[in-house]
């Protein structure tokens, strides 16, 4: 058995610094004593070792972990290095299968070469007998894909991270605001500002918000997506992305449960786009499955892109669309809450007219949604497509559609209407892709297709005989 | 979905569903005792407080007798080696198709109402979702579970 470089006390230590469950003022009372021992501890427990496809983990300092992962059922293997790690040459090392189960198998820091050893042996065809020829044929098929700087520069400029960026200001602002409101500074911006009236202040301050939140969100996304690399070869692929911290995921072909394009509302009037995958590893910290495949490319570039990365997925399948008589609830359904809203609102407060606009606005969403939304199948693809604020169309391979359902409530019924909805598997919790008041004849023949694909597809080996002994079950 | 091939729940979860949902929805009867105790009954207050009376009288009447009837006499489901097909649902009807390939786990649960009633829930997990086949024969459900997992045994699919 390996064990993990020493360095990982340090590494350790800087994580431990950074878990709630230590505050600070007990960290400088004598509780980073306590961190450096539990670091040390930590290290001196945690062993691995991957041997005939077999990855075995100990770890823990009181209760005992034995973690045993066979690359059969490796999902994705995630290589990062932070900047701690870096500082030492060390990446932390993640080998994900499906389920939260496997989050302990994560080595937080292995050098380089170790890492890629043990990426080799657990990957697909990364037996030691055909390790040279693996690795010629690796060569020869490889093929990379990187993201050209000015696309870099508009992804970041474009990228939906606004409002994650703008929460995060928020949060930030209403614990610093008492110290300003206490030390007189708005007292002093207001005499600094020329503005006279308190709309007007308040419109400003937005406009910072905006301004900085947008900020934030290009740096983020830059230094998340600079350096992208995408690497193809023949069993699977290779991200690699990031500045400050970098991250290499490897993904198997077979691994990739669904695919999706996502169009953002910046983003679609300028043509550019961003593709996804769902693995049923668990991704990110939240526990969602979903891996950014290109960061930024024109749209009309996708095809050709997927063409030669995921030829499975061919994203340019015709779908159905609502019928007509389903505009009329596509709009209901986002404006009717707005509309009601805003007229109590201006029923209330001595609001200008041009609140109005927000309906309105909120009718020509539901248009574009009813607009977007479409459901399609061929016998190996499933592609839906729909709108939320992005365009987003993913496609779906029928044998990784975990479950299929057409659901009618009691006023589609009336109106011969459905929805249909599939389930994917992607992290934790799984992933699901709709569609709103399609025909009921063209639900229930989804269904149908569905259905009869599995029947066509699957094979009964021999041991189909064990089932005779189950007799048909009676009514209850 | 082939009628013909579908089976129906036991009868007996409607009893099930009435004693769960006559405790669930006691709020109801709760309402118009709220308003009595801090409002009061009088003049306008008193035909208010009947009308609420009524109303949350109606509804719960709805939800403990009528609903469950209909529920069990909607809900089907059948197996075979290829899927499960679950159909369900009073006022949204759904159907939902699980290939069989797909299928994580399947286990069978009971708690005390259900065991109450001799029943038991099959519950079957993908590794994105969990349907239920709420109330079922001891013995079948047993039968359901065993049956549900040779078929997805067969299959060598993973994830």
């Amino acid at each position: 058995m390996i064990r993990a470089n020493l360095v990982t006390i340090l590494v350790f230590l800087f994580i431990g610094a950074q878990s709630d469950s230590f505050s600070f003022f007990f960290m400088i009372g004598g509780g980073f004593a306590l961190l450096m021992i539990s670091g040390v501890l930590d290290w001196w427990r945690f062993l691995f070792k991957v041997e005939e496809g077999e990855m075995h983990i100990k770890r823990g300092i009181f209760v005992r972990k034995d973690i045993y992962l066979t690359k059969d059922r490796v999902q994705v293997i995630d290589i990062s290095s932070g900047v701690i790690q870096r500082m030492f040459g060390l990446v932390k090392i993640d080998i994900q299968t499906a389920g939260s189960t496997s989050r302990a198998a994560m080595i937080e820091a292995v050098p380089i070469e170790t890492a890629k050893e043990i990426k080799k042996k657990l990957s697909k065809n990364g037996t030691v007998e055909e390790e040279n020829t693996e690795e010629q044929s690796l060569r020869e098929n490889k093929i990379r894909y990187g993201l050209p700087n000015k696309d870099l520069l508009i992804a970041a400029s474009t990228s939906g991270r606004f409002g994650i960026a703008l929460s995060i200001l928020g949060t930030l602002f209403s614990q610093i605001e008492p110290v300003i409101r206490e030390s007189n500074m708005f007292e002093y911006l207001f005499s600094l500002l020329p503005a006279q009236t308190d709309t007007f202040m308040i419109a400003s301050i937005i406009v910072v918000f905006v301004i900085v939140a947008w900020l934030i969100s290009f740096f983020s996304t830059l230094f998340m997506y600079g350096d992208f690399s995408l690497e193809v070869s023949k069993d699977e692929m290779l991200i690699s992305r990031g500045i400050f911290e970098k991250k290499r995921i490897t993904i198997p072909y077979k691994r990739i449960q669904a695919l999706y394009v996502t169009e953002g509302i910046i983003r679609q009037p300028l043509g550019f786009c961003s593709v996804h995958i769902h693995s049923a590893g668990y991704g990110d910290e939240q526990g969602s499955g979903s891996i950014v495949l290109f960061p930024l490319i024109k749209r009309d570039k996708v095809e050709s892109l997927l063409e030669k990365v995921v030829p499975h997925y061919d994203i340019s399948l015709q779908g159905i669309k609502p019928p007509f008589r389903a505009l009329r609830r596509y709009i209901f359904r986002s404006a009717a809450l707005l509309t009601l809203i805003t007229g109590v609102l201006y029923w209330f407060l001595p609001l200008s007219n041009w609140i109005w606009l927000i309906p309105l606005l909120s009718v020509w969403w539901g248009w574009l949604k009813y607009n977007d939304a479409a459901i399609g199948w061929d016998d190996k693809n499933v592609i839906i497509s729909d709108r939320t604020l992005s365009k987003t169309i993913a496609i779906v391979k029928r044998d990784r559609i975990q479950d299929a359902s057409v659901s009618a409530s009691w006023i589609q019924r009336f109106r011969k209407l459905s929805s249909a909805e599939l389930h994917v598997a992607s992290g934790d919790h799984g992933s699901s892709f709709s569609i709103d008041d399609i025909s009921e004849s063209d639900g229930e023949s989804y269904l149908n297709a569905i259905n009869s694909k599995l029947l066509v597809e699957r094979k009964l080996p021999a041991a189909h005989d064990t089932t005779k002994e189950l007799v048909s079950l009676p009514g209850w | 979905m082939d009628k013909s091939s579908s089976q129906k729940l036991a009868p007996s979860i409607i009893g099930v569903w009435r004693w769960s949902s006559a405790a669930g929805y006691a709020f109801l009867v709760g309402i118009p005792v709220a308003y009595y105790s801090i409002i009061g009954s009088r003049g306008i207050h008193f035909w208010l407080l009947m009308a609420l009376a009524f109303i949350s009288l109606a509804l719960w009447i709805t939800v403990v007798f009528i609903i469950p009837p209909i529920r069990w006499k909607r809900w089907r489901y059948s197996i075979n080696q290829n899927e499960i097909d679950l159909l369900r649902g009073v006022i949204v009807k759904k159907e939902t198709l699980i290939p069989l390939s797909r299928v994580q786990h399947v286990d069978t649960r009971q708690g005390p109402l259900l065991r109450w009633f001799n029943l038991s829930s099959v519950t079957i997990s993908t590794a994105a979702t969990t349907h239920e086949i709420p109330g079922l024969d001891e013995v079948i459900a047993d039968r359901v579970r065993r049956e549900i997992s040779t078929y997805a045994r067969l299959a060598e699919d993973d994830v």
